[in-house]
């Protein structure tokens, strides 16, 4: 039998190496033996996801390899996420994410929601070619403090402008973040419309917006 | 300022093609879907009218003296024909809503597309005819075709594709192939109608896969793509690919293209020292935040930056945006870019444009 550290190694390891039904297993056996799910969850999981990044980001690893990561990830999560304690989920602020109108491509868009919830950030996410209004709409709805606007499509990049006027329109550009990412979009483009904060891929989406939130 | 040409664009091919003197370098800004704004209709209307398809790219060429038009509404037109359902907003770039199929047991059911019947084909080469028509000798036409590999992806969707790239190659090669079919279909029906194919593969970048997915999954079927049209008349594609692209520049060379057209996030300094005594190199002005969002002064920086990176690249340089230009592109940006090619003229004279952009920069 495994002990606790082996097995937040291979649960790690299973992450990394893209085993995302071996994971199911892996978790449940470290449930079995009694281990906190918390630490399954951050030590790891999320620490598979990690090295996975780090990984993506020395070009090693692309969107598809990032993708099966973060099956088993996910795989693994909806087997710990109900032995967590309750004080475990602290209340965070909420996230609205999702792909602006004109686009469908929202794998990027998943990726952010994962590493910004394995961050303990909650989110809502609207899906893909989301209308700009249906933003406004939410945010005011689930009094979020984050919009995180995704377009892999430069024929769409207008309507993350859009969002950001109808803010302004609203009154409510002050109490809400926006962050963008996406293929066409760049620092300098988010500036241009007005947004708070551009990240280059998930890992960085995270780091922005424990900034922005001074966490 | 007012349209200096003294060649038109066929003339201007042809000449450097030749290796001799033109008026300006040729440029494309692009336009896209964005030549509706210009010729005053609905996006909508591309979906069924060829005329007006046709007619909206003459107007972007009657109004900027563009190098190039080229009959593409979207990505998906070739999945769509092939099964997929397509969202057609009433004034935005057509969607997918959902791939051809639903998974990998139904791919047998997959046939390649008829160009002469299925989806919206026949209005694309309808509208082929058309602007063939209207442009006469004046400006060689083009036709985009979503390479086999990304219409692969929309035929069993983005993620499951993504998916099936590490969990069932075989899956993958077959969705390939059969695009392919599809793609050499269109591309014979475009060659007999006189324009000339050009290849967009979005997911061959490298900011999506890695350099050995792409050799292993893209390559071969463009190279089999590539050939056929060559094969058919002797035409060679220009091929444009979106994202990161560098480590895979030198595969795509070697097939023997017309050209590469590179986006924003790549390097032309870097693409002309790579391919560009291959092959001529097409782009790379933002598309984003310099010509939909930048000033007009931010347009004529940037193209005067990209001119000076590739001018003399030496299998030729075509000024052009990154990608497709968003819709609402203001037309003056588009307007800076001609104009700052006339500005510049022919021959490249670099230290003059180093110090017109001395000025600008100010």
């Amino acid at each position: 039998m495994m002990n606790k550290e082996e097995l937040l190694k291979v649960l790690s390891e299973c992450v990394v190496e893209m085993e995302d039904e071996k994971v199911i297993g892996m978790a449940e056996e470290y449930i079995q033996s009694g281990y906190p799910a918390i630490d399954g969850i951050m030590q790891g999981l999320v620490d598979g996801m990690n090295k996975v990044a780090d990984l993506y980001e020395n070009e090693e690893y692309f969107i598809p390899e990032l993708l099966i990561c973060s099956d088993a990830m996910y795989n693994g999560l909806d087997v710990l996420r109900p032995y967590l304690e309750k004080s475990d989920s602290q209340q965070q602020c909420k996230v609205v994410i999702g792909v602006v109108e004109g686009d469908t491509h929202d794998l990027g868009k998943n990726l952010v929601k994962i590493m910004l919830e394995s961050a303990g950030y909650e989110l809502i996410d609207l899906g893909r070619d989301v209308p700009p209004v249906d933003f406004i709409n939410v945010v005011k709805e689930k009094d979020a403090s984050v919009v995180a606007l995704s377009t892999l499509m430069s024929t769409a990049t207008s309507n993350m402008k859009r969002v950001v006027e109808l803010l302004v329109k609203e009154g409510m550009r002050d109490s809400v973040k926006v962050i963008i990412g996406g293929g066409p979009t760049s620092p300098e483009f988010a500036k241009k419309i007005g947004a708070d904060g551009y990240s280059k891929n998930a890992v960085e989406a995270v780091k922005l917006v424990n900034r922005l939130m001074g966490t | 300022m007012l349209n200096t040409d003294s060649m038109t664009p066929a003339e201007r091919g042809a000449a450097i093609a030749n290796g001799e003197e033109v008026d300006r370098l040729p440029c494309n800004p692009n336009i896209a879907n964005g030549v509706a704004r210009v010729y005053g209709c609905k996006i909508s209307e591309f979906n069924h009218n060829s005329k007006t398809i046709a007619e909206a790219q003459m107007a972007a060429y009657r109004k900027f003296g563009c190098d190039s038009l080229r009959i593409f509404t979207d990505l998906f037109t070739w999945a769509e024909a092939m099964g997929a359902t397509v969202t057609f907003p009433n004034d935005a770039t057509a969607d997918l809503a959902k791939p051809a199929i639903l998974g990998i047991e139904d791919i047998d059911i997959l046939q390649p597309a008829d160009p002469y019947k299925d989806g919206r084909l026949p209005v694309h080469l309808d509208a082929m005819k058309y602007l063939r028509d209207l442009a006469k000798d004046e400006i060689k036409c083009s036709a985009g075709i979503v390479g086999p590999f990304t219409n692969a992806f929309f035929l069993i969707g983005v993620n499951e594709t993504l998916r099936l790239l590490h969990k069932n190659p075989e899956a993958v090669h077959k969705l390939c192939r059969i695009s392919l079919e599809t793609c050499k279909a269109y591309a014979k029906a475009v060659l007999d109608i006189g324009l000339n194919p050009t290849i967009s593969e979005p997911m061959s970048s490298c900011t999506v896969i890695s350099p050995k997915v792409f050799r292993e999954f893209s390559l071969p079927y463009m190279k089999e793509l590539i050939d056929f049209i060559k094969d058919y008349d002797g035409t060679k594609v220009v091929v444009h690919i979106c994202g990161k692209t560098d480590k895979i520049w030198k595969d795509v060379a070697n097939l023997g293209i017309g050209g590469m057209s590179i986006d924003n996030v790549a390097s032309l300094k870097d693409c002309k020292l790579a391919i560009g005594n291959r092959t001529k190199i097409l782009g790379n002005v933002d598309p984003a935040s310099i010509m939909y969002l930048g000033t007009p002064q931010d347009v004529r920086i940037k193209t005067l930056e990209s001119i000076l990176d590739a001018y003399d690249s030496p299998k030729g340089y075509v000024v052009m945006s990154g990608c497709s230009l968003p819709v609402e592109t203001p037309l003056e940006n588009i307007q800076m870019m001609m104009d700052t090619v006339r500005e510049v003229g022919y021959p490249v004279d670099p230290e003059r444009v180093a110090e017109i952009l001395k000025r600008y920069n100010k």
